[in-house]
Parts: structure tokens; sequence; C-alpha cells
């Protein structure tokens, strides 16, 4: 016996990366309209799979993060009429998510500058969502409370805009509850480069994160890979991303380091020995310092077959004979 | 303990009156006990009164029953939303602002092993309720400090006894702490040798990380070869950390432990409150400010350590051994400096002796150097004349519109809204909770 699931879709609405995806100039140009009936048939099948499945959608704006639909609360103002060739619950999605997607695109208004979209104020809210109807407390007055209890469910994140350095640490702590919560983060990348970020967030959460080729068959990727719940994952296998870059970026240079060095402190991340961590003014005894410098690999993985794994083991501060001369040195102050 | 009887010659002790109380010890007249527990009752009430007691325990003695309160209804919402409110108050007192903590982490649990933990206080033993919580206890601790290490000591037969290595992997732990058998507790305790086994074990590492020993202790009373404040001087040297959580009662040289080493000392009143010291030790301890000896401004315990960030080797790559079991597998990660495999991490690589971390493990230990500021409470609903929010900021749940009649005590709000203070955006009680436990990401500043 199946039961029951919810979706929190969290839409990534930038006006600016909507723009560039509906020029022709593209290989396969996607404009939000298209992408919205596309959109909309998606969750139309989710409702459709399960009478007890719940749906609830969120747009992530520049600036700020709105719920677009919710089950409970009627967020838009005109409810549309009875009609004999429309099944309500589909024309109440249908007509809540385009009403409130109009609204807040006409209230952005003319800006000079765009600020970033708020995708990790989207995340944080459907979380919260989430830990509300898997924890039902004592109620306050008012609200009704889903009688199904809600055994997995899931964050699908479209996402177009690309990565935001300054959400890393909230990015990460959103994945970390949603350990904690069991829920599948999936991610589709429509438009704009590869995220790092929301490859480990997929990655962490066991979800899938696809990049889409051919962006005007989107119907047919969520359908394939988004549309299936967790227990159906098990048979019915979902594309997933194998290749996650786990490596990190240095914070002096944002270079991508294989090895690098960690203030033990506020845990910044360096390329290269420093005498002082720039982000907590930690001064660093200088017998570390000699050491690393002495220790760190200078020379290309192509030639460090010979003098790198000798040096390295006792780790003292005795110069290593390295085909290039040790530029590291010169930085010790 | 009190009887609790409630038949018409038992007077409510909420009443003024003495007289019909007096009255009530010919009524009954039927034995010592209840003679002295009407005595009893009479004083109790007199404690109210401050009066004259007998025991001197009855004046912090608090009825724990009386504070759970049905309301008309019957129904115990508002004492559940009260011990809520209890724990969020608790939460406002720990500090908002990120202070300076280590983040590399050393620890040694030390369990009382004796025949004391045999004893049924707690249910079923003591020694059954301290092994669970320390299995949860170490599955808490390397989900909050994924770069820390745990080894295990037991203290048993007058002897300190190596039960698990020191290892950074939780499974390693766990599984020494499952055999149930060869933990049987026997014998006296033994502090000072099990003190010493856990302080050479820590002797070699570095000084950044934090070096720290845990003792659940349960008896009252050590036997110990030599003069325990020795010990206590060599880890005051050696900068190790002891934290005590006895079961039993306090005793003075547990307390002295733990002050001169700047641990924390907790004795449990029952099962639940065991638990709750024993996990508010898994949030990395603040660094204290040690006096500087060498040269202005150089920190002993903040050091530059080069850690590694593997590739990961996907399902589909081909099979090769693993260095560290040398079982043949396809996936795995790979040192960045010896291109050797393993097949988890955080670890040492076996071969080079690279810390290999993910960027991950490091992201986990970001929130505590960034908490999250605590929400106020609002107390006022209409403030400059704006209309309020009706719904949560951030699982939209509907606000009740009337105030809750609940005493409003410090920290709590009547409505049921919090507020942050950069965002003003208001959240219910739920979120409060999940925000600042679970996300440590504020929804509506997005940091």
């Amino acid at each position: 016996m199946e039961k029951a699931s919810h979706l929190s879709v969290i839409v990534d609405l930038s006006p600016t990366q909507w723009h560039l995806s509906a020029q022709t100039s593209n290989q396969h140009p996607l404009s939000v309209e298209t992408f919205l009936s596309q959109l909309l048939a998606f969750l139309n099948a989710h409702i459709a799979s399960k009478h007890e499945n719940s749906l609830v959608v969120f747009g992530a704006l520049p600036g700020k993060s709105v719920m677009l639909y919710s089950p409970t609360e009627l967020l838009s103002d005109d409810v549309p009429s009875l009609d004999a060739n429309s099944y309500l619950p589909f024309k109440l999605v249908d007509s809540t998510v385009v009403q409130r997607i109009m609204n807040e695109f006409d209230a952005i208004g003319e800006l000079k500058e765009e600020p970033p979209c708020a995708l990790v104020g989207a995340v944080t809210k459907a979380l919260c969502y989430i830990n509300r109807i898997t924890h039902p407390s004592s109620t306050t007055a008012g609200v009704a409370e889903d009688p199904s209890v809600i055994h997995d469910p899931r964050i699908l994140i479209l996402s177009v805009s690309p990565d935001l350095s300054s959400s890393y640490i909230p990015i990460m702590n959103a994945i970390f509850s949603a350990q904690k919560l069991k829920v599948t983060i999936d991610v589709c990348k429509v438009y704009g480069p590869d995220t790092v970020f929301l490859q480990q967030a997929a990655h962490l959460t066991n979800g899938s994160y696809i990049y889409l080729e051919r962006r005007d068959a989107l119907l047919q990727y969520l359908i394939m890979s988004f549309l299936s719940p967790t227990p159906i994952r098990k048979i019915l296998a979902v594309p997933k991303q194998d290749k996650i870059d786990f490596r990190a970026a240095c914070f002096c240079h944002k270079n991508i380091v294989d090895i690098g060095f960690v203030c033990s402190v506020c845990l910044s991340i360096f390329c290269q020995p420093l005498p002082v961590c720039s982000t907590c003014r930690t001064k660093f005894p200088i017998n570390t310092l000699k050491r690393l410098n002495a220790a760190r690999p200078t020379i290309t993985p192509a030639n460090s077959r010979i003098g790198l794994p000798l040096a390295n083991l006792n780790n003292t501060a005795s110069p290593r004979p390295t085909p290039t001369p040790p530029n590291g040195m010169s930085s010790l102050r | 303990m009190a009887p609790k009887n409630r038949d018409d010659n038992f007077m409510d002790v909420d009443s003024d009156s003495d007289i019909s109380l007096l009255g009530d010890i010919d009524h009954r007249g039927k034995g010592k006990a209840k003679g002295k527990a009407t005595d009893k009752r009479k004083k109790e009430k007199g404690k109210a009164k401050a009066k004259e007691q007998a025991y001197t325990w009855e004046a912090s003695y608090t009825r724990s029953w009386d504070t759970v309160q049905e309301d008309e209804a019957g129904s115990l919402q508002g004492a559940v939303e009260d011990l809520m409110a209890r724990g969020r108050r608790r939460r406002l007192l720990a500090p908002a602002a990120a202070i300076r903590r280590t983040i590399i982490r050393h620890l040694v649990l030390l369990l009382d092993l004796s025949a004391a933990m045999m004893d049924r206080d707690m249910r079923p033993t003591r020694f059954d309720l301290m092994l669970q919580y320390a299995r949860e206890f170490v599955v808490e601790w390397f989900d909050q400090n994924p770069l820390g290490q745990i080894g295990v000591v037991g203290m048993r037969a007058g002897i300190g006894e190596r039960i698990g290595e020191m290892s950074g992997n939780p499974q390693d732990v766990l599984k020494c702490l499952s055999d149930r058998t060869r933990l049987e507790p026997t014998g006296e305790p033994s502090l000072q040798n099990a003190i010493e086994m856990a302080r050479s074990s820590m002797s070699h590492l570095p000084t950044h990380s934090s070096r720290e020993i845990l003792i659940i202790f349960g008896s009252l009373t050590t036997c110990d070869p030599g003069n325990i404040h020795d010990t206590l001087d060599a880890c005051v040297k050696n900068k190790i950390r002891i934290s005590v959580v006895a079961l039993a009662a306090e005793m003075k040289i547990t307390r002295d432990l733990c002050d001169k080493t700047g641990g924390q000392f907790g004795v449990a009143m029952n099962e639940g409150h065991f638990k709750d010291i024993l996990f508010e030790l898994v949030p990395p301890p603040a660094q204290r400010a040690v006096a500087r000896a060498g040269g202005p401004g150089t920190n002993p315990a903040a050091d530059l350590m080069m850690m590694g960030f593997p590739t990961r080797l996907p399902d589909s790559s081909p099979p090769s051994l693993c260095a560290c079991h040398s079982d043949m597998k396809s996936e795995g990660f790979l040192c960045p400096r010896c291109m050797a495999k393993v097949c988890d991490v955080p670890t040492d690589c076996d071969i080079c002796g690279l810390m290999i971390v993910s960027s991950p493990h490091l992201a986990r230990s970001y929130h505590h150097l960034f908490p999250v500021k605590p929400y106020e409470a609002v107390t006022e609903l209409r403030e400059g004349g704006s209309e309020p929010v009706a719904a949560c900021h951030a699982c939209a749940r509907i606000f009740s519109t009337s105030a809750s009649t609940a005493a409003a005590s410090e920290g709590i709000s009547p409505w049921g809204r919090y507020r942050c203070p950069d965002c003003r955006n208001d959240f219910c009680t739920e979120c409060d909770v999940f925000v600042h436990d679970v996300i440590h990401c504020c929804p509506g500043c997005g940091k």
C-alpha cells in the first residue's frame, strides 16, 4: 500500500535569468510562459497520482521568497468558478500559482540592480513547512491538520541562476537539516551554469540532480525523474549525478584546492600557509608555517612520484630536493 | 513519601484553615505513618508561610506534580506549552554572539563499570541506561563534530580498562559499546587509574585540538593508588578539560576535577535530566582565555592544519583495493597527495597521513561560529499602528488572534509570535525552535 507523499516545489523566478533563457540565441530557448505551462502539468500529475498527496509551491524572487500555493491557506483573491470541463483541484493550483506569480512580477517594478534570488529563504521556508506537517503538535486555533502521516517529503528546486557564494553556509545548514528530517532534495537545472552547491545538496540527501540539455522537453524530464516518490525510486531508477566535486574553494583566491590549509579556529581554507588568518585574525606559530611550507607539494603531480612520498612521511623542516625553486619559502615573513 | 489518598478526612493542602487540619489527626489516628504524613503536610504549609520547618531539605523540595495544571477542558496543552517555553528561556541564556570554539575535538569517555552501577534507581539499571545514552551521545556527537575522535575507557575492579581506541569513525565506537556482556560491572571504580589512562592516550595530540574527558560516575567512592590531586595537576598542565555527570551524588573530588580544569559538572536527578546534561556536552566548548606566555597575540590553541579534499570515485569506476581494509571496491575517495583509495571520509590517509575531509564536514561546524540571533517574544500586538501579519512567515501557520491566558512569563509571547531582530518577521513557536535548533538559518534574513 503506498503512502502519501509530499512535494515542495521551489521555483527560481529571477527575471534577468528568465529573460536570458528566452533569447532565441540559445540552442533551445525557454520562456517563462512555456515553462509555467509545463510545470503546471507536472504539478497536476503529482496531485493526480494519489489523493492524499500534498503539494506546496514556493517562489524565489530577487530579494524575497513567497509561498505561491498551499493546500490549507487561500492565497489568491479570486476563487475559480466551477466548470464542468475542469477538475477543481487542478484548476485551483493552476490559477493560484499563475495569479500569484503575475502579482509578484508586477510588484517587482523597475530595479536598477537586481538583488540576488532568495533561494536560501525559500528552501528554509520549505523545511519549516515540512517540519510543521511531519510533527503535528497540539494546534492553535484555526488550522486543520493533515490526517495522513507524511513519510517521505521531497523538495524539488527548479533553478536558473548561478551559485551565490554568500549562500554557501545557509545552503549547507539547510542540507544538514534536510538530512535530519529525511527530506530528499531534487534539483532540475533549467538554465544557467552548473551549481555546485545544489549538486552537493542532491547528492547528500539521495536526490537527483539533472542538468537539462533539451529545455523544450522539460515536462518529460520532470515526470520521468521527479514524479516518483522515494519508495518507488528503489525500483524505478532516477538519473543521478555521480561526479560531485567535493573539493573546497580557498578563501583568498576562490580557486579550487586539493590540499588546503585550514585555520583551526574559524575553519577558513587557504591555498598556501599564511602567518595570519584573514577571517579571524589569529596568528599562527612560526614552527607550523615552516613545517607546512616544507611539506607543501610545490610541483605538479606528474613529477611528484619521485620526491613526494619520502619527504611527507616525517614532515620535518628539512629542505626537500625539488626541481622547481621553493617559492613558498619567500612568503614566510 | 506522603500518601495521596483522597478520602474526605484529608484536607486539601491549599486551604488556609489550620483548625480542620489539627482535627484530622484525631479522625484518622491510624498509626505513626499517617500522623507523620500529616505533620509533614502541616509543615509544608508552614513552609509556604515561612514558619519553622522540621527538615532542612523541605526548603528546596519542589512538588513537581503541582506544576502540571489541567485547564477547564481537561487537557494538558497549557502544561506542554509551558515546558516548551522553559526550554526557550534556557536557550535565551546561551550566548547569542559568535564565540570562539574549538572545532577539532578529542574526547575520552570514561564509563563507571563498578558494582554501584547495577543499582535500580534508574530504570532498568543505571548501567543499561548509561550504555543506551552513551550510544545516543556518540551518534549525536559525531553528527555535530565530524572532525572529532572518541575513545572509551572503563573503570572496573580498581583499574582502568581500555574499551575502545581513539577513533573518528562512529561505527567503531558504537561497536565497542554494543557488547553488553563484555562490559559487565564489577568491583570498585578507580578515578585516578582511569584518568591516567585517558591522559596518556591524549598526550601526543596537537595543542590546537581540545582534549576532553567525560566521566559518567555512579559510585560514591574511588580507590586510588596514589594522590589524585597529582593527577589533577597533571591534567591541568596538559590542558585537559574534565566534565563529570554524576548519577549518585556530588563528591568533592569530582567537583574539583571539573572546576580546576574548566569542565561542567552535573548530578542527574532523573533519567530525562541525565540525558539533558549529557547532551549539553555535545556542542564544542568555548575556548578559554589562556594566559599568553609566549609573545603577544599568539594564541597557542590556534594552528594551521593541512587538510586534503578528496575526489570521489563513483560506483561506475573500475574496482580496486582500498588502502584501509584491502577490500576490493569500486567506490571510494582518492587522497589528493598520494592517490591512495580510502573508503570513507573524514579519516587520516593510511599511506601518507594527510587528514582527508570533504567540505560538508567542515561546513557542519560553521553554525557554531555564525549562530542565529534569538528571536524576541512579541508582547505588544500592535506596534506603531501597523497591522500584524496573520500567518507565520516561515510555515504560514495562522496565528491565534486571542492572547493566551497562561501567565506571560519572561521570554514567552502571549500571542505565540516571535520576531527576528534583523528582518522583523514574525514566526510561530515551532518554527522558532526549529530555526534555532536544527536549521541555524533565519528564513527571513536568508543568512
